[in-house]
């Protein structure tokens, strides 16, 4: 079975939300692994034409991340932050992207692959996958 | 109303206000680096703004607060003018380059191609910290450079976060430092050393994942850490006996503040000549203002590698 672990187009906000499918991990026939470049000048870039679907982690999740970031990147409590936030523009460098997503595994208790963790580059990203990666690990 | 100051000697942006040099000779490496608290003049960063591509301009502007759109600008208008001081030719300034990602999204220069002209080989990488932005320029050799302030700590144990992502024979190396600090000194030593390979490479964090790969250098081998700089080499985890030889190191100390690596490849041509060092210039810059060359000065220190350091007066 393949694993599943790809860069996504996002759809618009209003979209991603009017289309509420189950999650299935794993076995969409529609997607296909692709490789991934991660500019190291903080530019990440998303090079795909595979979609994903699905619904929105849950605001705990969300939550739980924005505090992981908070507390990473000490931001001042006035600083905004949103779920589409990128990391980069929040001032994270690789190495600070490479703590969030330890502190990540350690808060929910998952493995994140070398080539998924190119993927969360905002908050929304880091809690889908988390959410994705808790269902595998419930089902296997 | 023009505020002008006695150190913005060019109020006209052009690129032949930029002192020209010319490209680095094979086996030469030449390391640029801008310190942004030195930047304070605000119509010098709007001179720098205006030298980016729309693109460029978007990715600042997305920046939260003042001090990371700055940082944003400072790192596009290093590239651009360090790329045009080598003269390329008389098409190329720093607001005319064009850059772009390779497969793997590194970024290359995309040359306005022309039929009589074939663009140099010249590699580029840049890295930057909240304090120093550094560019990286070779011909011919693949280039990935990395800088990190020394004060660095983690939130993370380092030896909890060595054991998830360093080879085990690094995490055994940080395991045996005694001292919590030296052990925070050497873990950023190895970091930005992994990192400079990776962006050697090009192919990205999941091209070559760090536990996959591990850096050895003179100081670790003997275990003692205040011996003089000698060879970094990088071997596979899989297969120790591979040292993966074609790729060379340098370590330095930059400005009495940061630790940065820079990962070159060796000159295939001269392998029957034996081990001849590379050659590293550093300049220190503020574009269109000042440029000061400061190889061989106190600002840098060489501790690890075989690179000689070149003084160009």
């Amino acid at each position: 079975m393949a694993a599943v672990s790809a860069t996504c187009v996002r759809f618009e906000p209003s979209l991603k939300h009017s289309i509420k499918l189950n999650q299935v991990t794993g076995r969409t026939s529609s997607l296909k692994l692709v490789s991934v470049g991660w500019a190291r000048n903080g530019f990440p870039s998303l090079r795909s034409s595979c979609f994903r679907i699905s619904c929105s982690a849950k605001p705990e999740t969300v939550q739980k991340v924005c505090e992981i970031v908070r507390k990473q990147l000490a931001l001042p409590p006035e600083s905004e932050l949103t779920p589409e936030s990128k990391f980069s523009a929040l001032g994270a460098d690789s190495l600070d992207t490479v703590e969030i997503v330890m502190g990540l595994e350690e808060e929910f208790d998952i493995s994140v692959e070398e080539d998924s963790s190119q993927n969360i580059t905002t908050v929304q990203e880091a809690a889908d996958l988390i959410e994705k990666l808790i269902q595998k690990k419930g089902e296997a | 109303m023009m505020k002008i100051h006695c150190y913005e000697r060019n109020f006209c942006v052009s690129s032949c206000s930029l002192v020209p040099k010319p490209l680095p000779p094979r086996m030469e490496t030449h390391f640029w680096y801008i310190l942004p608290d030195e930047v304070k003049s605000s119509s010098l960063l709007n001179q720098y703004l205006d030298l980016l591509s729309p693109c460029e301009k978007e990715n600042v502007f997305r920046m939260q607060g003042d001090q990371l759109k700055k940082r944003a600008i400072l790192a596009r208008a290093l590239v651009r003018t360090t790329i045009a001081r080598y003269q390329i030719n008389s098409q190329v300034s720093p607001r005319s380059l064009k850059f772009r990602k390779n497969i793997h999204g590194k970024p290359e220069v995309e040359w306005q191609l022309d039929e009589d002209w074939r663009p140099p080989p010249l590699h580029f990488n840049i890295s930057h910290t909240s304090s120093l932005i550094a560019c990286g320029v070779t011909v011919d050799s693949l280039i990935g450079i990395d800088v990190e302030e020394k004060q660095r700590t983690i939130k993370n144990n380092i030896l909890s976060f060595a054991q998830r992502y360093f080879s085990r024979h690094e995490v055994e190396l940080l395991t045996s430092i005694p001292d919590t600090e030296v052990q925070r000194q050497e873990f950023i030593k190895l970091w930005t050393l992994k990192e400079a390979y990776v962006k050697a490479l090009g192919r990205g964090f999941s091209g070559a994942p760090f536990k996959t790969f591990t850096i050895r250098y003179g100081a670790a081998i003997s275990g003692n850490f205040n011996s003089e700089a000698s060879e970094i080499v990088v071997e596979s985890s899989d297969d120790p006996t591979n040292l993966t030889s074609n790729w060379e190191f340098t370590l330095l100390e930059l400005a009495g503040s940061h630790y940065a690596a820079i990962c070159t490849e060796k000159d295939n041509a001269c392998e029957g000549k034996g081990n001849v060092p590379r050659k590293l210039t550093v300049w220190k810059t503020i574009p269109f203002v000042e440029d000061e060359c400061v190889s061989g000065t106190g600002a840098v220190v060489i501790i690890g590698g075989l690179t000689e350091s070149e003084v160009i007066t």
